[in-house]
């Protein structure tokens, strides 16, 4: 029965002539950032692709671009019959989406890690808590560290970059609280996101001050972290997954890198202890579903691990070594995760916050 | 006092040397291109674009051939053509040096642009496709301190230091040299001496090609092993700021490519220190020391820096 109703729906849909519309504009990065861009534009394309409407992209290739593409999509969605949804993504956008989503207010806005001072109707600000991503990595970290020290390497300290901070440094806060085991948090910037050789060179200085993982959320400057870190442990262990698997478990101590905003696991299998991730494709497939079926209700959005806005990695090289090395440290993080999402435990999204949190009163199961 | 054991506390680390070699390595290729160049009289500010362009092709060699130093040769290839191209337009047409290197600056940031999506299926950057391991010195890297520094380093620091020998030795000892050097001084003088003035300075952008694209492959599969748009990072212009610091003199512009490295370590060193919190905002800062010293050199404070006479004008010969 229901497959024949979405085969009507289908036909309905597609007899209809594609009279919805959902654009994309991207921020400089464009496609294959492998961040938000490719994120957006995936959960854009799952949706189109459910509903049997019709996506398109328009890239920018500079900042100045911002205002006439936006106008450009907002004028093409108007010529639709049944309207559409324009997508602006990126922090930096936020000035131009304002702009154009003003003399556009029939038309649907959504902006990705965008948020306004005022609230417009026909705009979804989609926000994400990195924090409560980064908490769960942070308390892997704490977990793993036999030095005692990790580390974290930040791109700009930006709003997004800092809330990942927060929260990774909340989650060490609560394994020492829980665990007793002190653990030191040595952080740094690389001031941009594009260039990996000073990621690499950052990560460097804090494996030689005794870390032993650092979590990098620096865009592509991550990826010279990840590197600094399969280094020194393929120095140690051999190259190769399976050699470092096998060293690793036998219990000598190797370095780590935690990944960012996708899976980067499989980018050094065994070296790459998870990643913080933000699903920000749900926030694309969300925004057309919503302005497709007349549920579309502006304003702020804020993703966290209850909506699946964020999440970590599923560990798939390095769960095995966790297990071994850090026994019951998955099954905690399950249920600090179930905290989480109950609101039981909250995650902090300031520095003031982050000094006031504790989770002295959570006990965690037998 | 805290800060003061905090700052000793980086120096008695051979770890923090280490860092701030790799960092001055692409520095000095690319400071060591610009001597090349300018010495004969062509200001290249295309260094940015060329060690880009041979990041890019490094890895596209080695992700085709899966032989890293065949993308290194290639990188070379690479750096080869886009300096003739700058030889070409500045030499041949004497056209305005500046505004040709920015020209290539924008080809080599639009070519490696363009060609990712064709080449590797996906814009913005690659996955890691190989790199150039770090090699042991045997003995050396026993010997205490000393071994930790340099015992066990990527090969690209030695071939830098190498470049910088054979640079000194071929301006200064060599007949070459000396042609080069007066090219740069009064090509029309050489030229009645009957100095072929267009030759030379082709040779001296062409090696300013191979100098700086070798920077490039460095940072690419010297280091990550993966190409990221525009991961040159402005590595070609703080090397041409070292350059002029060390006073268009190959060992001068190590020397101060050295001294920008160190400063690089060490704004990251301050940064992983535990014993002080240093803000966020310290890095940017020391991120500009390399053109503040310019700037004061250039102005004469420490120790005059003076370009060749003849530098960025171009040679025309009076028939």
């Amino acid at each position: 029965m229901k497959k024949v109703l979405a085969l009507l729906l289908m036909t309905l849909v597609l007899t209809a002539g594609f009279a919805f519309k959902a654009i994309m504009v991207t921020d400089t990065g464009g496609l294959g950032d492998k961040s938000f861009n490719d994120g957006t534009w995936a959960g854009i394309q799952r949706a189109a692709k459910e509903l049997g409407v019709e996506a398109k992209v328009i890239m920018s290739n500079e900042q100045s671009d911002y205002i006439p593409n936006l106008t450009k999509a907002a004028e093409e969605v108007l010529k639709e019959k049944d309207g559409g949804i324009v997508f602006a993504v990126g922090f930096m956008m936020q000035d131009a989406l304002e702009k154009v989503a003003r003399q556009y207010p029939t038309v649907y806005f959504a902006g990705i890690d965008i948020s306004f001072d005022k609230e417009l109707p026909n705009v979804i600000n989609f926000l994400f808590k990195e924090q409560e991503s980064a908490f769960l990595v942070g308390y892997i970290a704490a977990a793993m560290t036999r030095t005692g020290k990790v580390g974290f390497v930040g791109g700009i300290p930006i709003p997004p970059v800092e809330r990942f901070r927060y929260g990774y440094e909340a989650g060490i806060k609560a394994y020492m609280d829980l665990k007793g085991k002190k653990v030191t948090v040595i952080r740094g910037y690389t001031n941009e996101f594009s260039d990996p050789k000073k990621g690499k060179d950052l990560a460097n200085s804090q494996f030689s001050q005794g870390v032993d993982i650092i979590f990098a959320a620096a865009g592509a400057c991550g990826n010279g972290v990840i590197e600094a870190a399969k280094e020194r442990t393929e120095k140690l262990a051999g190259k190769g997954y399976e050699n470092i698997k096998k060293y690793a478990l036998s219990g000598k101590p190797v370095y780590y890198a935690i990944g960012v905003d996708v899976d980067q696991d499989y980018m050094a299998p065994g070296v790459v202890l998870t990643s913080a991730m933000k699903g920000i494709d749900t926030a694309g497939y969300y925004g057309v579903m919503w302005a497709y079926k007349g549920q579309f209700k502006g304003g702020l959005k804020v993703l966290g691990l209850k909506e699946n806005g964020v999440r970590m990695s599923e560990m798939k090289y390095t769960k095995e070594i966790i297990d071994k090395l850090a026994p019951g440290a998955i099954k905690e993080l399950e249920y600090l995760k179930s905290l989480i999402i109950e609101g039981k435990v909250i995650v902090p999204d300031s520095e003031e916050a982050l000094k006031a949190f504790t989770v002295k009163g959570v006990k965690l199961p037998r | 006092m805290r800060v003061v054991e905090a700052v000793l506390s980086i120096f008695i680390n051979p770890q923090f040397y280490k860092i701030a070699l790799t960092v001055a390595t692409p520095l000095i290729f690319a400071s060591l291109g610009g001597v090349f160049s300018e010495i004969t009289g062509v200001v290249n500010i295309a260094l940015e674009g060329i060690i880009l362009m041979g990041a890019f092709t490094s890895v596209v060699f080695t992700y085709l051939t899966g032989n890293v130093w065949f993308g290194v040769l290639m990188a070379i290839v690479a750096g080869l053509l886009m300096a003739l191209l700058h030889a070409w337009g500045s030499i041949k047409w004497a056209g305005n040096q500046v505004v040709l290197g920015t020209a290539l600056i924008l080809l080599s940031q639009g070519i490696t642009g363009f060609l990712m999506e064709p080449i590797f299926g996906q814009p913005g950057q690659t996955d890691f496709v190989g790199k150039i391991d770090e090699i042991t010195i045997p003995g050396l890297a026993k010997v205490p301190f000393i071994g930790q520094v340099i015992g066990e380093i990527s090969p690209f620091v030695y071939i830098a230091f190498g470049c910088v020998a054979f640079g000194w030795w071929l301006i200064y000892k060599t007949k070459l040299g000396l042609r080069m050097r007066a090219v740069g001084e009064n090509p029309e003088a050489a030229d009645t001496l009957g100095v072929n003035v267009y030759a030379i300075r082709y040779f001296g952008v062409l090696m300013s090609g191979v100098f700086a694209s070798l920077a490039g492959a460095y940072l690419s599969v010297g280091e990550i092993g993966q190409f990221k748009e525009l991961m040159s990072g402005g590595r070609g212009f703080i090397g041409l700021a070292a350059m002029i610091v060390g006073k268009w003199n190959p060992i001068g512009a190590m020397l101060s490519s050295l001294f920008f490295g160190f400063f690089g370590a060490f704004a990251n060193q301050l940064q992983s220190l535990q014993q002080i919190q240093v803000p966020a905002n310290v890095k940017p800062l020391f991120d500009t020391i390399p053109f503040i010293l310019t700037i004061v050199v250039v102005a004469g404070v420490v120790g005059r820096s003076r370009p060749p006479k003849a530098d960025g004008v171009p040679y025309e010969k009076s028939a």
